[in-house]
């Protein structure tokens, strides 16, 4: 049965299940979109099924709806899936990009010999153990997310499915950590800059900045919505 | 058969409706009706998750066709997930053969 085949009132009832459900569904909308597509030929499946008991597409519609269940009880029980969905994708971008970040800011240190690079910490730079204290944090939860979430989750003992708030709370603790560590890094170049302007080699000193500023943009939207990802659990 | 009921066995039970070939959600959950002759009839939304869960975990694999029109999700089952599957047989086999020997009609083994 193609969605033009079915009774206008009967799509009507299956169209708003499905709404109900996606309004409810908290997570990456690429995924919630497909979880839709998928319900939606499952609730045309059955309605195909009541109508060949001889039910009329409307009672077909009506008890297909039924057999799926409350549109908030499916949600919630997607919920888990799709918030460690989220985490890993947030885990993983940030397993990507961090070792890039830290590149650039090791060549734009290297590049101007500034005190890092003479094993100093003076002036603003007294301020990098924070970036440590950060990459301190974000790394173990990162490890964790990736192993939460994975094929490795089961093997852990199913642990993630008795605590679904653990992999976006990770990922945004982690999300998080990178935010302080381009904050820091960027406020250290301010006060450097403004206390000797025109002494930097600007090239690698601009590609390190860039890289900060677009992973702080991405990694905190990427928390933000993890932790919104996470209140929604019931 | 209340959904509690099946706790811990849920994801061998949808393991095994794959074991002939693949399945769209809906015959699997069909074929959890049928094949335990209406017992485990469940709220047919939550059987999805399910699925999305044994995907992520490597027991499953899902692929989207167009079947009529529209688009479907079908799962088949992996080699990690036949493995699954066999050692939860096995553990089931084990499991049951104690209790029926402990809940049995015939006398217990300590007064036989």
């Amino acid at each position: 049965m193609s969605r033009d085949q079915l009774d206008p009132a009967a799509g009507g009832a299956v169209a708003d299940y499905l709404a109900a459900v996606a309004e409810q569904l908290r997570g990456p909308a690429a995924d919630r979109f497909l979880i839709t597509e998928e319900l939606r030929d499952g609730l045309l499946e059955a309605v195909e099924a009541y109508q060949v008991q001889g039910c009329s597409a409307q009672e077909a519609a009506a008890a297909a709806i039924a057999e799926f269940g409350d549109p908030r009880m499916v949600a919630e029980a997607f919920g888990p899936e799709l918030a460690a969905v989220q985490a890993r994708r947030v885990a993983l971008g940030l397993l990507v990009t961090g070792p890039l970040v830290g590149l650039a800011w090791i060549a734009a240190v290297a590049a101007n010999a500034l005190p890092p690079w003479r094993h100093q910490l003076t002036g603003p730079w007294l301020a990098l153990p924070l970036v440590g204290l950060a990459l301190a944090v974000a790394c173990p939860a990162l490890v964790l997310t990736v192993a939460a979430t994975g094929r490795l989750g089961r093997r852990l003992g199913g642990g993630l499915a008795r605590r679904p708030a653990l992999p976006p709370t990770a990922a945004a603790l982690a999300g998080l950590a990178a935010v302080l560590a381009d904050l820091t890094l960027l406020a250290i170049l301010g006060s450097q800059t403004l206390a000797s302007p025109g002494s930097l080699l600007w090239a690698p000193v601009v590609v390190a900045a860039g890289a900060s500023l677009t992973r702080l943009s991405l990694a905190g939207r990427a928390a933000r919505r993890c932790l919104a990802t996470r209140a929604a659990l019931s | 058969m209340k959904a509690e009921v099946l706790k811990g066995h849920l994801d061998a039970l949808l393991l095994a409706t794959l074991t002939e070939g693949p399945r769209h959600g809906y015959a699997i959950k069909e074929a959890l009706r049928a094949g335990s002759g209406g017992q485990f009839d469940l709220p047919t939304g939550t059987v999805y998750p399910a699925l999305h869960r044994l995907e992520r975990a490597g027991l499953i694999r899902g692929s989207w066709s167009t079947v009529n029109g529209r688009r479907r999700r079908s799962y088949q089952l992996t080699a990690a997930g036949r493995r699954v599957l066999s050692e939860e047989r096995s553990s089931w086999r084990e499991f049951a053969a104690a209790v029926t020997a402990l809940l049995g009609d015939s006398p217990w083994p300590a007064q036989a």
